[in-house]
C-alpha cells in the first residue's frame, strides 16, 4: 500500500506511542488531583507545553492550550477571540475556520471573507481592504489544506496590526507544524496546532496564545488549563504529540528537503498531458495539488485504491452541486471541470522514492484509460 | 399483575377456510420481529397475547411489532385472575389521576358470575369512590378502562390502543423484487407491496468508481429500514459501470438513461428468476421526471420478457411519497447526498418521449447480452 494521504493524518511514530504508553497504564491519575502521584502530573504537562512551544515559539510570550485537535483550537480561536464587530477571514481557510466564522454570524458579528489567489494564497491587498477599526479578528491558514500555498502570515499580520493594532491574528498552523521551519513573531496572537499531522494520535491539537491576548473560554467546567478549556487532560495524547513534536522538530530541515525531492519526482513523472498542477512551486513540499481536468477526482481515488494507491481528493460524489466541489478550489478562480478533477498528494519523508515513481506510473495509467472511455 | 401486549390482526379475519395459513404466517413474522427479545406469542381466538418479556423492554416490543404487516392494534394490557378485586386492582393502575372516564368491558366468558354492565359499574363505582379528581362520562370520556374477561379464567385491563401496519403477513402474497435506489421512492414502493403480504427482495445498481461506497452504505441502510417491514431481505447489488461507459462511448448521450433503465429491468428480471420472484417493483411516479413518462415506461417495459412490472407509485404527487417515507423512516436516509448510479453521465437533455424504433436503434450498436452478463458477474448479495 502506498499512502499519498498524509495530509489527512499520519502513521502514528511507534517509538513515541511506546513512550507515552506509561502515562495509560503507570501515570493514569487526574492532573488535577492533590495527593502526589496525581500533582506531579501537572509538571508533565506544563513541561509537555514547554518543550512544544519552544520549536516555534518565544516561551517567555507564548502559552499553549491543549484541546481535542485542529478544528478544536481553531473554533476557540473564532468564538473566542472574535468578539464583536467584524472578523476577515480568507476564502481558503480550513472548514474548522470557514465554518466557525460562518457560525459568528448568527451571533451578530459581520464576517467578511479576503480573496484568494489561484494557488490557494490569500490576496494580501484585498484582506486588508477589509480591515477597519471594527475588526476583532483575522483569520489566515497558515498552510493550504488542499493546494499547500504557504501564506506569509508573519507579513500579513504585521501589516494588519498597522491598519489596526487591537485586532487579534489567528493562523491554522495545522499542516505547517512540524513540516515547515518557522518562529512565531509578536504580531501574532493564536495558533492552531495538531498531534495527528506530525505523527502523533488523533484527539489531541492545542491552541497558541500570546500571554497578552485575551480571549473568553471555549469550554467551562472544572477549570482546567488556565480556564480556558475545562476537561480533565489527555495525558497520554499530550505527552504523545510532546515527543512527536521532538522527532519532527529534530529532523525538520532534513525531512524539508527530502520532501521536496520527493515532491519534485513526482510532478516530474506524472504525465503533463493529463495533470494540472494546482499548487504553486513555493507551496508546502508535503502537498501536490493536481487536476486531471474532465475525469472525477473520486472516480481517480476509489480505482487508486483498488490499485493500492491511497490519495486524496477535491471533489466528492455528492448530488449536491455546491457540496460536490472543493471550495477552495473554486475560490482560486478553477472552472468546474478543474475542480471535478482534483487530486490531494500529500507526502511523508517515510515514502520511498520507489513509491512516488509506483504512485505517477498509476495515477497516469488511471488517468488516461479513464479520458479515453469519456472521450 | 403480568403485563402483556394484545395483538389484533386485521384483514385475516376476513378470510375463510385459509385463515389458518395467514394466522401461521402473522406469527413467524411476529418471531422474526421479537428477535432478541426474551417472550412468548400465544394464539387467543381472534388474537395474539406476547407473554414473558421484560417489563422495561414493553415500548421497543410494541414498536417492533407495530412494522409487521397484518397487526391491525396492539394494546399493552395488564393480565390477572378472573376476580374482581384483582380486576379492580389492575383497572386502578391503568387509570388517570383526574378526567372523564368510563369502563367498557368485554366478556367473552359467559360463565363469569357478573355481566359486562354489572362489571363496568362496579369497577367504575370503586373507581369513583377513591378518587374524587374522577368523573364518569359514557358519551365523551377522556379515557376509557377496557376490561375483557377471556374464557380461560384471566382478564386483561387496558386503557389504549396502539396503531398497527395493516395489510396483509409479508409472505402470503408471493414474492417481488424492488429495484432499489438511494432515492425516496423505491423504499416507499417496496414498503406498499410488502403491505399487501408481498416478501420483497430488493436489487441496486451502482457505477462504481463513479460512485462510492458511501453510496453504496446508503442503500443498504434503506433496504435495512424496510427489512424491518419485510422480516428480514435480500439485497442484490449489481455494477453497471460498463454498460454506462458503452452507452457513454457508443450511443446518443440523450439515450443514457432510456437505455440503462432497459439493461437494468432486464438484469432485474434475471435475477428475479433466479431468486422466486414473481413480479419487479419499481419506484417510477408518472411524469416525476425525464424516464418517467408512459414512453420511458413502454421503453423499459418492453425489454421484460415474462414476469408484470408493479409501479404503486404511479399515481402518487412527490410531496405524498415524502410523507409515507417519513412515515416508514427512510426519509431521513434518502435525502443524504450521495450520488447513485442514474446521475452518472447523466446528459444535459435527456430524450423525454423516446419512440421505441429510435431507442432500438441507439441500443442496436451494443452487444446487449454480453453486456447484461458481464453486470451479472458482479452481483453480490446481501442478507439483511
Amino acid at each position: 500500500m502506498i499512502y499519498l494521504d498524509n495530509a489527512a493524518t499520519t502513521k502514528p511514530d511507534k517509538e513515541c506511542l511506546k513512550a507515552a504508553e506509561k502515562y495509560l497504564y503507570e501515570d493514569y491519575f487526574n492532573p488535577s488531583s492533590l495527593y502526589k502521584d496525581g500533582y506531579k502530573l501537572q509538571a508533565e504537562i506544563k513541561a509537555a507545553k514547554t518543550n512544544i512551544l519552544s520549536f516555534i515559539a518565544n516561551t517567555d510570550n507564548y502559552d499553549l492550550t491543549f484541546t481535542s485537535g485542529g478544528t478544536e483550537a481553531d473554533n476557540q480561536a473564532i468564538f473566542c477571540g472574535g468578539k464583536r464587530g467584524n472578523i476577515v477571514v480568507s476564502s481558503g481557510e480550513h472548514s474548522a475556520v470557514f465554518a466557525s466564522a460562518n457560525e459568528t454570524k448568527q451571533r451578530g458579528l459581520e464576517v467578511r471573507f479576503a480573496k484568494i489567489k489561484s494557488d490557494g494564497s490569500v490576496d494580501v491587498e484585498n484582506l486588508l481592504s477589509l480591515i477597519d477599526d471594527k475588526t476583532s479578528l483575522v483569520s489566515v491558514i497558515h498552510v493550504n489544506n488542499e493546494t499547500g500555498a504557504i501564506n506569509d502570515i508573519f507579513d500579513i499580520a504585521k501589516k494588519v496590526k498597522l491598519k489596526n493594532k487591537y485586532t487579534l491574528f489567528h493562523s491554522d498552523g495545522v499542516q505547517a507544524f512540524g513540516k515547515i521551519p518557522f518562529k512565531l513573531t509578536n504580531d501574532i496572537d493564536l495558533y492552531s496546532i495538531s498531534a495527528h499531522k506530525i505523527g502523533g494520535v488523533k484527539g489531541c491539537g492545542a491552541l497558541i496564545r500570546k500571554k497578552r491576548a485575551i480571549i473568553k473560554p471555549y469550554i467551562y467546567g472544572g477549570g482546567q488549563e488556565q480556564g480556558l478549556r475545562s476537561g480533565t487532560e489527555n495525558l497520554f495524547a499530550i505527552k504523545d504529540f510532546e515527543f512527536a513534536a521532538v522527532k519532527k522538530y529534530s529532523t525538520i530541515k532534513n525531512n524539508y528537503q527530502l520532501v521536496l525531492n520527493l515532491q519534485e519526482k513526482l510532478w516530474e513523472k506524472l504525465d503533463k498531458q493529463l495533470f494540472t498542477r494546482i499548487s504553486a512551486l513555493t507551496c508546502s513540499p508535503y502537498i501536490l495539488s493536481v487536476s486531471a481536468e474532465g475525469v472525477r477526482g473520486e472516480t481517480i481515488l476509489h480505482e487508486a485504491d483498488d490499485l493500492g494507491l491511497l490519495i486524496g481528493t477535491g471533489s466528492a460524489c455528492s448530488s449536491n452541486e455546491k457540496k460536490r466541489f472543493s471550495r477552495t478550489i473554486i475560490a482560486c478562480g478553477y472552472p468546474e471541470s478543474v475542480a471535478d478533477g482534483v487530486l490531494r498528494l500529500s507526502l511523508s519523508p517515510e515514502i520511498t522514492l520507489d513509491e512516488i515513481l509506483k504512485a505517477a506510473e498509476i495515477l497516469n495509467k488511471i488517468v488516461s484509460n479513464r479520458r479515453a472511455i469519456m472521450a | 399483575m403480568e403485563k402483556v401486549i394484545i395483538v389484533r390482526y386485521s384483514e385475516i379475519h376476513l378470510k375463510g377456510k385459509n385463515r389458518g395459513y395467514f394466522e401461521r404466517v402473522l406469527i413467524i413474522n411476529m418471531e422474526k420481529a421479537l428477535k432478541g427479545f426474551k417472550h412468548e406469542i400465544k394464539r387467543q381466538s381472534g388474537r395474539y397475547l406476547v407473554e414473558g418479556f421484560e417489563e422495561e423492554e414493553t415500548e421497543n416490543l410494541v414498536s417492533r411489532l407495530q412494522k409487521v404487516f397484518g397487526i391491525h392494534s396492539l394494546s399493552i394490557a395488564l393480565k390477572v385472575q378472573s376476580q374482581m378485586d384483582a380486576i379492580f386492582n389492575a383497572a386502578k393502575s391503568v387509570c388517570s389521576d383526574s378526567g372523564k372516564f368510563k369502563v367498557s368491558t368485554h366478556r367473552a366468558d359467559k360463565s363469569f358470575e357478573f355481566d359486562s354492565m354489572q362489571i363496568n359499574a362496579e369497577i367504575g363505582g370503586r373507581l369513583l369512590s377513591q378518587n374524587s379528581n374522577l368523573s364518569v362520562d359514557v358519551h365523551n370520556p377522556q379515557f376509557v378502562i377496557n376490561i375483557d374477561v377471556r374464557e380461560n379464567g384471566t382478564t386483561l385491563v387496558f386503557n389504549e390502543f396502539f396503531k398497527g401496519a395493516g395489510g396483509m403477513p409479508v409472505g402470503t402474497s408471493g414474492k417481488g423484487l424492488l429495484l432499489i435506489s438511494g432515492g425516496i421512492d423505491s423504499p416507499v414502493a417496496g414498503h406498499m407491496i410488502a403491505k399487501r403480504g408481498m416478501h420483497v427482495d430488493c436489487i441496486h445498481f451502482h457505477s462504481y468508481p463513479y460512485t462510492n461506497m458511501q453510496a453504496k452504505d446508503k442503500v443498504c441502510a434503506l433496504a435495512n429500514v424496510l427489512s424491518k417491514y419485510t422480516c428480514g431481505l435480500r439485497l442484490n447489488i449489481v455494477s453497471v459501470t460498463h454498460i454506462q461507459e458503452e452507452i457513454h462511448k457508443k450511443c446518443n448521450g440523450e439515450y443514457m438513461v432510456t437505455l440503462l433503465r432497459r439493461f437494468m429491468m432486464r438484469i432485474a428480471e434475471r435475477v428475479a428468476k433466479k431468486c422466486g420472484a414473481q413480479c419487479l417493483i419499481t419506484g417510477e411516479s408518472l411524469g416525476q421526471v425525464a424516464s418517467q413518462t408512459v414512453e420511458g415506461m413502454t421503453s423499459s417495459n418492453s425489454v421484460i420478457e415474462t414476469l408484470p412490472v408493479l409501479r404503486p407509485l404511479c399515481g402518487f404527487d412527490k410531496d405524498e411519497i415524502i410523507e409515507r417515507s417519513r412515515a416508514m423512516g427512510a426519509y431521513e436516509i434518502s435525502i443524504q447526498p450521495f450520488e447513485d448510479c442514474c446521475t452518472v453521465f447523466l446528459p444535459k437533455h435527456p430524450v423525454i418521449k423516446p419512440t421505441l424504433e429510435s431507442v432500438l436503434a441507439e441500443e442496436g450498436k451494443l452487444d446487449v447480452e454480453a453486456l447484461i452478463e458481464e453486470s451479472l458477474s458482479t452481483l453480490e448479495v446481501m442478507d439483511l
